[in-house]
């Protein structure tokens, strides 16, 4: 097993080399570890323990996951957070690809230099102030307009629609709906942001070829646009599911999960669980198991949002 | 190499999460009471005449705790007491942490899950100081009750972890002109009185009841049934968790159905479970409803809106004359088992009996322990401190219901939604509040 000097010599310098990189990683990875790693594997070591969060707690083993898989009211938070996630995800990239198409296209003949449309940046302040807005005061607006004598009710009955009045966040029926809604109030200026910053790099030969070609408006925008957009897509809807898997401020403030259990959520059941309740451990053991729901669907959607070929 | 290069910070966390299961016996989160620290306060009262600080760690009404604070320097005028103001959600949350650090305060507003911090031993027994001091005599025997801890070791009484400043109470206000136009002249003295009060009401065409069901008024009426049916001493026991208790009775289950049916033939305000209680307050100076359940607290706004218009009264029993039940609580202060200082703590907890604090309690918009201390005010004010009387002289006052478990609250306002929209049944939704309180004191014996 002897080797020749000359080649352990190198081995070593090019192991160096290899671990080099680390070192400048370092600063930026001991931070990660204590802010971020650390905790989520305190959190999942906790998860096994039945703790009331002060005295000695005691290990359960599996026992807390169990319980989050047979309480009906935990199974049930999870379904309604899918459930906002067409809310907080779907309706909102919808709405920004909307409104990319009206503020971005179609462009002046002359090229992208002159593309920019008056008022742009007034546009851009409007949809983006729900975004600036701490998400706390976005919920107590939203609980006056949905109120009884709320804008909302008093332009249905101004409308003749008197009937369909409600308190909307009271109602078993339409709250998580209601709730929902703030949620694409909140994302859609978003979402609109990333797609025009994305159609901005879009090469305008492109749009010239598609215009030779005799497309259209509409055709531009789902022929080169839309997929020119595909980076801009899958970041937001990575950072919308989120939003509505991980959501809390906005259901605490508005419902605080009411009416019954119709606007619960996993995140205000972690908090609820864990400061009010005094089970740790069940809160530790949602909150793991929401990690993992929010890592399995942003996998799915990296993987599905890559480009078939990369490009050379 | 590759293979190295990709495995090395996987190789970290396996070894990291390695120690931490490995460790688990020394990791465990946590940490036991020390049995060195003294369970109780010593039976001397003699106040230090050194300088002393206590630090007061608290929630509620800043206002209040400054004056008795203040007043209470003048009368001592070596202790000062340092008071520390948190907003009550995030106390709540923090209190079990504050109170078993080293650095723990001398004072500490009680708050639900007190009990638990009691049975760490984290905060003293002050049944020595109420027998030295005379409290029995102080203050009402119910909100004294109240603060004797849960479990098992609270049926014997023995016990006594707090002391009150300002009391609360639950009931009804009315709109006295409102009412007068569906012909209601008095308050009702029956239950079954309500009833028709609540129908000639719905009759004129007006809304009977306001009920801020979206966060606690909805449990607030359910409570306020319920007191008018179990007995007292029944329902107590279940809130302090006292073996075998239980919420699922036949005389519960006649209340909440009552509560069902009030809801079902459209007595409170279609809105309420989207209606908050400070919204259902608010709509109620407006004389968008005759009715309204609510609690002390907001008399003073009532009494400044609506002037002489505004009435209360407690929910009545089944016969004229029953025993004057209602919910309530206290703002009250316990005392760390960490302070240097019992005596002078304790000096500040009997001084809350004084007519002085009386005074500063009442002027706050509490009601204080002692009511004749202060002169009955006029109007709602007075409406409210009357009944307040009566049901200190019944031994009448009840726990919240929610202090039966730190999770109490959510099944209680989420159920009474389920109810009042008639999503649950009453039988399913006493058996989800027993659920509960199994869970934390054990099933059946």
């Amino acid at each position: 097993m002897k080797r020749p000097a000359s080649r352990a010599a190198r081995r070593r310098s090019r192991s160096w080399r290899d671990y080099r990189g680390y070192l400048y990683v370092l600063p930026a990875f001991a931070v990660y570890l204590a802010f971020a790693v650390l905790p989520a594997l305190h959190t999942a070591y906790l998860s096994l323990f039945e703790w009331d969060g002060v005295t000695l707690g005691s290990w359960v083993g599996l026992a807390n996951y169990r319980e989050v898989f047979a309480d009906p009211a935990l199974r049930g938070s999870v379904v309604n957070a899918l459930v906002l996630v067409v809310f907080f995800s779907f309706l909102p990239i919808l709405a920004g690809l909307v409104m990319t198409g009206l503020l971005a296209l179609p462009r002046t003949p002359s090229g992208a230099g002159q593309a920019r449309r008056r008022g742009m940046g007034v546009y851009r302040l409007l949809f983006m102030l729900p975004q600036v807005v701490p998400l706390v005061a976005v919920g107590v607006t939203w609980r006056w307009l949905y109120g009884e004598d709320g804008l909302i009710n008093e332009t249905l009955g101004g409308v003749g629609l008197g009937g369909w009045a409600r308190a909307w966040l009271g109602d078993f029926d339409w709250a998580l709906v209601a709730v929902g809604l703030v949620g694409t109030w909140v994302l859609s200026g978003l979402c609109m942001m990333l797609f025009l910053s994305g159609v901005q790099k879009i090469d305008p030969q492109l749009y010239e070829a598609a215009r030779l070609d005799g497309a259209g408006p509409v055709r531009e925008f789902v022929s080169v646009t839309l997929p020119q957009l595909r980076g801009e897509l899958a970041v937001a809807l990575t950072v919308t599911t989120v939003a509505a898997l991980a959501s809390f401020d906005i259901v605490y403030v508005t419902t605080g999960g009411g009416p019954g259990e119709e606007t619960t959520v996993p995140g205000l059941l972690v908090y609820r669980l864990a400061f009010s309740a005094g089970k740790v451990g069940l809160a530790s053991a949602l909150g793991v198991l929401l990690s993992l729901l929010i890592l399995v669907i942003v996998y799915v959607v990296n993987r599905l949002s890559r480009p078939e070929r990369s490009e050379p | 190499m590759a293979w190295r290069r990709t495995t090395l910070p996987g190789t970290v966390l396996l070894a990291l999460l390695a120690l931490l299961v490995t460790a688990g016996g020394a990791l465990t989160p946590g940490s036991a009471a020390d049995p060195d620290r003294p369970r109780a306060v010593p039976s001397a009262t003699a106040v230090p005449d050194r300088k002393v600080t206590l630090r007061l760690t608290f929630a509620d009404a800043p206002a209040m705790v400054d004056a008795l604070i203040a007043a209470f320097h003048k009368r001592y005028p070596d202790i000062t007491i340092e008071p520390r103001y948190t907003q009550f959600a995030d106390y709540v949350k923090s209190i079990k942490l504050t109170m078993a650090s080293d650095t723990a305060p001398d004072l500490a507003q009680f708050a639900v899950g007190m009990d638990d911090i009691a049975a760490r031993g984290d905060i003293l027994d002050l049944a020595p100081y109420r027998d030295a001091y005379g409290w029995r005599q102080k203050f009402p025997a119910t909100a004294l009750d109240q603060l004797t801890g849960s479990g098992r070791q609270a049926a014997s009484g023995r016990r006594l972890y707090g002391v009150p400043a300002g009391l609360s109470m639950t009931g009804i206000y009315y709109n006295k002109k409102l009412a007068r136009k569906a012909g209601i002249t008095r308050p009702p003295r029956t239950r079954a009185e309500f009833d028709r009060q609540l129908a000639a009401v719905k009759k004129a065409g007006m809304t009977p009841l306001g009920v801020g069901a979206l966060d606690s008024g909805g449990l607030h009426l359910w409570a306020a049934l319920v007191n008018n049916a179990m007995p007292p001493e029944r329902y107590r026991d279940w809130v302090k968790g006292a073996p075998g208790a239980t919420i699922e009775t036949r005389r519960t289950l006649a209340a909440t159905r009552k509560l069902v049916e009030w809801s079902r033939k459209g007595y409170f305000d279609e809105s309420a479970n989207g209606t908050t209680q400070t919204d259902s307050t608010a709509r109620f100076t407006r004389g968008e409803s005759v009715f309204l359940v609510n609690g002390n607290w907001a008399a003073g706004q009532l009494s400044e809106a609506m002037g002489k218009k505004a009435g209360f009264f407690l929910l009545p029993g089944e016969r004229p004359g029953a025993r004057a039940v209602s919910s309530g609580f206290s703002v009250s202060y316990a005392i760390s088992s960490r302070t240097r200082h019992p005596q002078a703590a304790g000096a500040f907890l009997d001084f809350l009996g004084s007519r002085q604090a009386a005074k500063i309690v009442s002027d706050n918009g509490f009601l204080p322990p002692d009511g004749s201390a202060v002169p009955v005010p006029e109007g709602v004010l007075g409406e409210v401190a009357r009944a307040h009387r009566r049901v200190t002289a019944d031994n009448g006052m009840n726990h919240f219901p929610d202090f039966a478990a730190p999770d109490m609250l959510d099944p209680l306002r989420a159920g009474v939604q389920k109810l009042i929209a008639g999503r649950t049944t009453p039988e399913a939704y006493l058996d989800s509040l027993q659920d509960v309180w199994e869970d934390r004191y054990g099933g059946a014996p």
